[in-house]
Formats: structure tokens, C-alpha cells, sequence
């Protein structure tokens, strides 16, 4: 009987512990953060959160309200100012389902190490969102505006680079696990897709997302380029097209090229891949970089003939020839204009020869510059589509 | 001692296997990292490779033991007054190992899952299980294991298979970059970790076991089995986290299973992975308390250790909140003290219990 007595006061007891209610987190206590904004303000933080506003989001038909919120707060650390934000949002922030993470240009000039801090070690922020820098502009601006289509602005950003970065190349996923193995590496500096805002307006206006044109809108446009954690300048979409070519990101992409007698055609790239050979010579290192590219006529605008297995060879090697300028020229820009290894070539080199990489890492950025890289390309075109000649008449004379 | 307690020979190994995986999972991938950079896996592999000879040299031991447990050994070859402080030694390695393998699943409960709950209530949850897997006796532990390890390979197989796509080879390259020296270093975390606690069952093994000369093997069939394990953790940690990454983080594996995400449908399950670690560290914990318990009833000289379990229970989940005051004292004390401490408790008292039994052995002849 006792014993009986016992087991229930235990079972009773147990009920306290088990059901796991002490960090229990109701949904209508959270607010999610799909975006966080980081801008230096003085000396402070300024972070910016994009909560979204979950009833406006899952009612079928939204009222006026913004599907998302903004909220600010500035502090002298990360973790403080999203601490004080409760202070004028209802719900305390909530950081695992973020989606983009916006440093402002002028935080990224000087230096973007120490907000990342808090991210890697806080428990509910996870690795799978992207970073980006906002370029000419405060990642607040960025956060504020509204898009169309996709209901929550940072989710559209998120997929938007996703996409991008497949279909498109000149764009760049980095998550914070990548970020940072980049910036702890002696043979390599991170690389961040910049985010610009077209037209102004009232951006953050309701309105700016029922409109058939947006008069605000936000595009990806190139990537930032670092020192260790500092901004130093932009590529266009060219130089990051050839810098993810060099590393090898590049899954589905277009190149234009000029037909002999005038006009173009575009082709459409797929299965590309890159090898990167590195080898040290006499205390010298020196790249090999491979790129080999499967391409399929995707346009012709101009007279071509396409039957010919002598034109395609011609078009072959003039893709090649495309190609090699395209990396050569993001290669000369970093180690002519920058002087910095955007590429990881150090850590190529690391992997290649571990003994020289110890005395070259001392001065990594110096030897890049003077380092001997050259770049090999081979382009097979292998179908041309499902009609062969172009149905373009030669233009009357 | 109720000498017709018997376990088979596959709860045995089972049990072995278990054990060495416990808390080693969670944590050494880190440890590892520390001084073997990429090369981590290897020293794992080392560390697996020697721990061979630890094992021998608890088989060849335990072949002196006969019916008799450890510390009945000890008594025997001591005498009675003598062999006190050896045990107590003992006793007091097996209690300090259950305390702190109790905080490590408190701190990573409280650290990664629910940092808002106190780690009492998980330290107190868990120890009540413990103390009725205690109550319930060997056998019962033994089957428990038995019917828990296919769980366990299932949760490790299918994360395992779902983190292959991630590997990303560069990241443990150079493979000869580091020297024999911090790997040998960093293998003997591993062996502290996963194999030296193993010194424990000789509480168990061969006085409880049906088929002694089969359990010998069944001994280095789980130790290595488990280091098998342990390998492909590490490799995976590397492969996928980079070897800082993996150093940084105080739970590499569990930072792993978040990385889990199979085509944007099966991802965020890092929990149910953990249930790898409830599963394994459930049977480090039993197994250092089992051998302090019956230790402790023997040394007293009391035939049934079952009334000792709930008074230990309450002292262990005391003791697991005090053992280290915070993180940073764990890390320090696992990477300073705690090596040379596990190397003379469980390398340097079996040779010389070895040794001492040989002489007396030789004496009386």
C-alpha cells in the first residue's frame, strides 16, 4: 500500500518535469525574424529585425496590414540590442528561421567579424541562411522594403539568391559556416552578394507590393569583395561570373557571344567543372585552373551556319576563348587592383604542398599577387536546340 | 554477491559498444580537433587501434579474476586491509566518471536544446531512470541494451546516409600536413573518452558473463566496433564542419545533425539525433554507477547493493551540479587533469593489481 502510495507521488512528481513546459515557447509569443539588418551607428549597433506578421501572412485574404514588421534597436553589442528590442516589439525576436542577414556598406568597411559572434554561438540560429551586403545603402533601407509575389520580403530575398546563384551565377550563397571558415583562413578572404535598391519612393509603403511595377524593388548585383572582414570594393556581374567559375559554383548559366558576320548568339552552360591545381616551384607558387563547360545553343540572332561541324568547332573555341577572358579578367582585378585572394588559390596551394604553405602564409596576400596563374578552358557544344538553322533570313540589300 | 546473475555474450558486446560510444559521440570530434586539425579522423583511428591493447591488457586481467569481481580480486591479492585504498581509488574513479557524464547531458541540454530549464530537472530526470535501471539489476540493463541498440544503429545509419551529400573532401586536406606527434596527442583524448572508462567492467566481465572465453572477444569486437563509430563521426565532422568549425564548437555532432536537409523536407531533426547520445550516455552512466555500487557493497561487505542505489542516486545528482562549477573548468579539466588522472586509474592500478597478482600467485607456489 505504501509503496503503491510511493510510486503514485513519484508518477505525480515526474508530471512537473516531463512535459517539458519550462522553455516552453508559444507561437504567439515569438517573433520570427526572417531578417536581420546590421548598420554601425557610432559606435553602436544598430540591428534591424523583419518579423513577420504571422496572421497577415496566413489569411487568404490579407487585409492592409504589412505582412511584416520592422523593429530597431541600437546597442554596443548584437546581442544587446536584440535583447532591447522588446522594448518596442510585443514578442521577443526569434532567430532560428531567419532566412538573410543584411550588413549595411559602411558596417562592411569596417569589418563585419564582430557581429558575426553572436550568430555562431547563440543556440537557436542555425547555419542556413544567406549573408549579403547592402550596397550604397543601410541594410534597414533593404529590410524595409516590400516585394510582391512572395509575401515576406526576406523570404523572397532568400529564394531569389537561391535561384540566382543556380540559373544565373553572377551571385553568391554564403552562410555563416562558410563566411567564416573564410575569414579564419590564412589562403582565403570571404565574398558576399551585394543587394541594391532600385528606385526609391515610399519603399516600405504597403502599397510598394500591390503595385503591378514596384516603384522600390531589390536586386542582387555582383559580389563585395573583403580583406579579412573588410569591404574593399565590388565586382560587376561579369568578374562574378568568372570568380564563380574559378570556384567551380556555376551550375546553369548564360554566355552571349558575337557571331562572325555580325549580331549574337547565346548559349546556355551547363555541367561546368572546374579542377585547380596548385604547385610550389623554387619557394614560388603557381595555379593551373581547368575549366571544362557543356553548352547548348540556347539563340541565334545573326546568319550562322549551325549544320556545319567546322562552325561549331569555330563557335567551341570561341567560347573558349570567352571564357579564359571572363576569369582572366576577375583574376587580373584581384591581383592587380586589390591584391587579396578572393579565390581560396591559398588554400589550394595549402592542400597541394603543406610544407611551402608555411612560409607562404606569412605574406599570402603578396604572393597571390605576383603569382603565376594560368587558365585553360574547354568548351563542348553539344546540342543546339530543337531546330538547327535559324529561321533568319539574310537582311535584304 | 549473487553469483547466478549471468548476461550473454552479445548483451555483452552490445553493452561494450555502447559504452564507448557514450559522451565520446558528442564531444570528442572537438577534443580531437583541437590538436589533430583535419587530421582528426586519423587520430581517432589511432586512438581505436591502441585502445586494443588497453583492452588486452582488461582481458588478461580478467582472465585472473575467475568468479571473482575486481575488487574482490583486490581483496584477494591484498588482503584485507591493504587492498582498502586501491578500492577506494576505484570507487572514487567510478563515481567522479558517472558525475560528470551526468553534467556533460545536463550542460548539452541546457546549452544547445532548453537553456532556459534548470539543469536540475534534467540531471534529476535522468538520474531517476538511471537508479531504476540500478534497482532492476544487471540482467534487466543488459536486455535494455539489447533491445535499444537497433534504435540506435537506425538513428546513426539514416544520419549518417543523410550527411554523405555534404562531405566536402578538401576540407580534410592535406592528409600528411600534421605530424605523428599531436595526433598520438590527440588519440590519447580519445582514448581517456572511449576506452580507458572501459576499466569498469571488470565488474562485470568475466564474473557475470555465460561464455567467459567468448566474451573475451566479445570485449574487442564492441570496443572496436564502437571506435568505428566514433571514426565515422569524426570524419563526418571534418568532412562537413572543416576542422575549425569543429574545434570551435562544443557539440560538433550535434552542430552536424543540423546540417541535416534532404531536399528541404527532412531537415531540423538534430533532436531526434540526439537521441543517439540519450541512448548511449544512459549506459556510461549505469555502467560507471553499476561498479560503484556493487564496489561499494562489497568493500562494506554488504551482500545486496540494491539498498545503496537511491541514497547514491541523491549524492550523484548533488555531485554532477558541483563537479565542474562552469564550461570553461570542464574544458580545462577534461584537456589538463583529466588524462594523466584516467592513465594512472585505469592503465597504471590494472598493471599493478596484474603485477601483485603474479607475485602472489608465484609466492604460493
Amino acid at each position: 500500500m505504501i509503496n503503491k502510495l510511493c510510486l503514485i507521488i513519484c508518477c505525480l512528481l515526474l508530471l512537473l518535469l516531463l512535459p517539458g513546459c519550462w522553455n516552453r515557447r508559444e507561437l504567439n509569443e515569438l517573433g520570427i525574424a526572417v531578417g536581420i539588418g546590421i548598420d554601425k551607428v557610432g559606435n553602436n549597433y544598430r540591428v534591424t529585425a523583419q518579423v513577420v506578421n504571422p496572421g497577415e501572412v496566413a489569411m487568404k485574404m490579407g487585409s492592409n496590414r504589412s505582412p511584416v514588421i520592422i523593429y530597431e534597436a541600437t546597442g554596443r553589442t548584437v546581442f544587446e540590442a536584440l535583447k532591447k528590442m522588446t522594448t518596442n516589439s510585443p514578442r521577443a525576436i526569434y532567430l532560428s528561421h531567419l532566412r538573410i542577414l543584411v550588413f549595411g556598406e559602411a558596417m562592411a568597411k569596417e569589418g563585419i567579424q564582430n557581429p558575426l559572434d553572436h550568430f555562431s554561438r547563440d543556440h537557436e540560429v542555425r547555419t542556413d541562411f544567406f549573408i549579403v551586403v547592402a550596397k550604397g545603402n543601410t541594410a534597414k533601407n533593404v529590410l524595409r522594403v516590400l516585394t510582391p509575389l512572395e509575401k515576406i520580403p526576406a523570404n523572397s530575398l532568400f529564394l531569389s539568391l537561391d535561384r540566382s546563384q543556380k540559373l544565373w551565377a553572377p551571385t553568391a550563397t554564403v552562410t555563416l559556416d562558410q563566411l567564416i571558415s573564410d575569414l579564419i583562413s590564412e589562403g582565403s578572404n570571404p565574398v558576399l552578394t551585394a543587394i541594391k535598391i532600385f528606385g526609391d519612393g515610399q519603399s516600405h509603403d504597403p502599397e510598394n507590393a500591390n503595385d503591378i511595377d514596384p516603384r522600390a524593388r531589390l536586386y542582387y548585383s555582383g559580389l563585395a569583395v573583403f580583406k579579412a572582414d573588410k569591404l574593399i570594393g565590388w565586382l560587376n556581374e561579369k568578374e562574378s561570373k568568372g570568380y564563380n567559375y574559378l570556384k567551380d559554383n556555376v551550375k546553369n548559366t548564360v554566355g552571349v557571344q558575337s557571331c562572325p558576320g555580325g549580331g549574337n548568339l547565346s548559349v546556355e552552360v551547363f555541367n561546368t567543372k572546374t579542377s585547380t591545381k596548385g604547385s610550389v616551384v623554387n619557394g614560388k607558387p603557381s595555379i593551373d585552373i581547368r575549366i571544362e563547360a557543356e553548352e547548348t545553343i540556347g539563340e541565334v540572332m545573326c546568319q550562322i551556319d549551325l549544320s556545319k561541324t567546322s562552325t561549331i568547332t569555330m563557335l567551341e573555341d570561341q567560347l573558349e576563348q570567352n571564357l579564359k577572358g571572363i576569369l582572366r579578367q576577375v583574376i587580373d582585378k584581384a591581383q592587380q587592383e586589390w591584391k587579396v585572394d578572393i579565390f581560396g588559390l591559398g588554400e589550394v596551394i595549402h592542400r597541394s604542398n603543406p610544407q611551402a604553405w608555411k612560409s607562404l602564409k606569412q605574406n599570402w596576400n603578396e604572393q597571390f599577387t605576383g603569382m603565376n596563374i594560368t587558365v585553360n578552358a574547354e568548351v563542348k557544344i553539344r546540342r543546339v536546340g530543337t531546330v538547327i538553322n535559324s529561321f533568319q533570313k539574310k537582311p535584304e540589300e | 554477491m549473487n553469483k547466478n546473475i549471468r548476461i550473454s555474450v552479445r548483451q555483452f558486446t552490445v553493452l561494450i559498444l555502447l559504452y564507448t560510444i557514450g559522451t565520446t559521440i558528442l564531444v570528442i570530434p572537438s577534443s580531437l580537433a583541437v590538436d589533430a586539425k583535419q587530421n582528426a579522423w586519423i587520430a581517432a583511428a589511432a586512438g581505436c587501434l591502441i585502445s586494443t591493447a588497453i583492452v588486452g591488457l582488461y582481458i588478461w586481467l580478467g582472465g585472473k579474476l575467475g568468479d571473482r569481481t575486481l575488487i574482490e580480486y583486490v581483496e584477494y591479492v591484498f588482503g584485507k586491509w591493504m587492498s582498502v585504498p586501491l578500492t577506494l581509488l576505484f570507487l572514487f574513479f567510478s563515481f567522479i566518471g558517472s558525475a560528470t557524464v551526468l553534467f556533460y547531458i545536463g550542460n548539452f541540454m541546457t546549452t544547445q536544446v532548453m537553456p532556459e530549464t534548470p539543469i536540475e530537472s534534467i540531471v534529476i530526470l535522468f538520474t531517476c531512470i538511471i537508479v531504476m535501471g540500478l534497482l532492476a539489476g544487471l540482467e534487466v540493463l543488459a536486455r535494455a541494451a539489447e533491445i535499444l541498440m537497433p534504435w540506435f544503429l537506425l538513428l546513426f545509419i539514416v544520419s549518417t546516409f543523410f550527411l554523405i551529400p555534404e562531405i566536402e573532401i578538401e576540407k580534410i586536406q592535406p592528409v600528411t600536413e600534421i605530424g605523428l606527434k599531436p595526433i598520438f596527442k590527440a588519440s590519447l583524448s580519445y582514448l581517456g573518452t572511449a576506452s580507458l572508462p572501459l576499466f569498469v567492467f571488470l565488474m562485470v566481465f568475466p564474473a557475470f558473463i555465460h561464455d567467459r572465453a567468448k566474451a573475451k572477444k566479445g570485449f574487442l569486437i564492441g570496443n572496436l566496433l564502437g571506435g568505428l563509430f566514433i571514426i565515422v563521426i569524426t570524419f563526418l565532422s571534418i568532412s562537413i564542419l572543416g576542422a575549425d568549425f569543429t574545434e570551435r564548437n562544443l557539440y560538433p555532432s550535434y552542430a552536424l545533425a543540423k546540417k541535416i536537409n534532404v531536399g528541404d523536407f527532412i531537415q531540423r531533426v538534430e533532436i531526434l539525433m540526439a537521441g543517439m547520445w540519450f541512448i548511449t550516455i544512459f549506459f556510461k552512466i549505469s555502467f560507471y554507477s553499476y561498479s560503484f555500487v556493487t564496489g561499494l557493497a562489497q568493500l562494506c561487505g554488504i551482500k545486496e547493493y540494491r539498498p545503496l542505489v537511491v541514497p547514491y542516486g541523491i549524492l550523484l545528482i548533488v555531485y554532477s551540479l558541483t563537479v565542474y562549477p562552469d564550461v570553461v573548468y570542464m574544458m580545462d579539466f577534461d584537456s589538463t587533469v583529466y588524462i594523466p588522472y584516467i592513465l594512472s586509474i585505469a592503465l597504471l592500478l590494472p598493471a599493478f593489481i596484474l603485477a601483485a597478482g603474479a607475485i602472489k600467485e608465484n609466492m604460493s607456489k
